[in-house]
């Protein structure tokens, strides 16, 4: 798991440009949005691509969505729940 | 119709965001077939979290945007109107290959989103946080044009006091391979310095933003007045072109879009012999290569001209002495398709 939610860490480093960001400065359970990392919709967007795009994984309804995209570790935790392959 | 400039930035190929004055070391670039701007430390005028999602070209557009707006004292204008020819082409060029290697599908929100010809506008205005007109222009080489004289109409019916107009144009590599294919640049690579004196096909491609702070008011830091504006498409001969550009007035000094191809400057070449043989000529596309709003550039030159009343030599096309600079003309045309001429005068 901990290997997992570092290597999220850099994919969304990544996938958001967050150049002067480093994995380490993510605090893994604070929320992404708002405060924390102060993501907006569009990074909202980005984020389920990232999913889809590196895990197959598709994120059914905005609610589902609200829950998943919460953290960096709920992220995680709905990969390794459903990325059984 | 007239508009006085309270406030200019540019970013171009030579050092106009940081030059206090007029080219005081121009830039020479050496065996190019295209030049490219000299960007500034963005830190101090763009926020850092707005700044990872801009590509270049709208780095460079909020950045001088901002400049302008602080060198004019002005906080919220009361419109932002841009112009651009191409738009954000690397988004553009982002989306479409996103489109073209995901089959049509999971495509990333950010290139799309910012690969519209508005996306500087609206991100000026987003920074500003300014809910004013908004409004850009892509009318290949009249857009910087058009967006002037949508302002100037604005302040004419007193709609507006203040407004912000720009120009923005990127090159990316593939927008330059395609333009190449299209026969718009030289094959052999030149110095930019010696662009006039070029005998082969094409000129070289350019780029580059310029803002502009236009006001109702002459206030103490009004560097000159745009006193008209005219475009005119295709016109059928010399002759037509040389009654639209009389129709302006005779001005001091001329600066025109000579460009290094010699079919285009052609037509300068005559009109140099004709309505302009008495007059002082410039030129500036060695400065800031061709692009479809380099006419933006010329006009922070003529801006930086009238203020300093003096004339870069790197500019100068000719001996004829220059006397006091009251009325300067630029002259521009893109492919002989858009023309436009740009009256500057002093406040």
């Amino acid at each position: 798991m901990e290997q997992l939610v570092q290597k999220l860490k850099e994919e969304i480093i990544t996938a958001l440009n967050l150049s002067e960001m480093k994995p380490e400065n993510i605090d893994e359970k604070a929320p992404l949005f708002v405060d924390g990392l102060g993501l907006d919709s569009i990074d909202a967007l980005e984020l389920t691509v990232l999913l889809e795009k590196k895990y197959g994984l598709k994120i059914q309804t905005s609610e589902e969505g609200k829950k998943v995209l919460y953290s960096v570790r709920s992220m995680a935790e709905f990969i390794r729940e459903n990325n059984k392959g | 119709m007239e508009a006085f400039i309270n406030g200019l930035s540019a970013i171009s190929p030579q050092n106009t965001f940081a030059e206090e004055k007029l080219l005081q070391e121009p830039g020479e670039y050496c065996d190019v077939r295209f030049i490219k701007c000299l960007e500034p430390q963005y830190s101090g005028f763009i926020d850092p979290m707005a700044a990872r999602r801009m590509s270049r070209i709208i780095k460079m557009g909020v950045c001088s945007a901002i400049k302008c707006l602080k060198d004019a004292g002005i906080r919220n204008p009361d419109a932002i109107i841009t112009g651009t020819g191409m738009g954000c082409v690397e988004d553009t060029g982002k989306f479409l290959i996103s489109i073209y290697e995901n089959d049509e599908k999971l495509l990333n929100p950010t290139p799309f989103i910012q690969s519209t010809h508005n996306t500087v506008g609206a991100s000026i205005a987003l920074a500003l946080k300014c809910n004013n007109y908004n409004n850009t222009y892509g009318h290949r080489g009249f857009s910087f044009e058009s967006a002037l004289l949508d302002a100037m109409m604005l302040l004419q019916e007193k709609q507006a006091c203040d407004i912000l107009v720009g120009a923005l144009d990127e090159l990316t590599p593939d927008l330059f391979t395609i333009t190449d294919r299209l026969g718009f640049w030289k094959k052999v690579p030149v110095n930019n310095l010696c662009l006039k004196d070029s005998k082969s096909r094409g000129s070289i491609a350019g780029e580059g933003t310029a803002f502009f702070a236009l006001s109702r008011h002459k206030s103490e830091k009004s560097l000159a007045r745009i006193s008209s504006v005219m475009t005119f498409f295709r016109p059928e001969n010399i002759t037509e072109l040389q009654n639209r550009i009389t129709s302006i007035g005779k001005p001091d000094l001329v600066i025109l879009g000579i460009n290094g191809d010699p079919q285009g400057d052609e037509i300068y070449s005559h009109l140099r012999k004709g309505i302009f043989n008495d007059i002082p000529a410039l030129y500036y596309k060695h400065l800031c290569g061709e692009y479809d709003t380099s006419s933006a550039f010329a006009l922070a030159m003529a801006s930086g001209i009238i203020r300093e009343q003096r004339v870069p030599d790197i500019m100068k096309l000719d001996d004829i002495p220059v006397g006091e600079l009251r009325n300067i003309l630029i002259y521009n045309h893109l492919r002989n398709v858009n023309h436009s001429a740009i009256l500057v005068t002093s406040c």
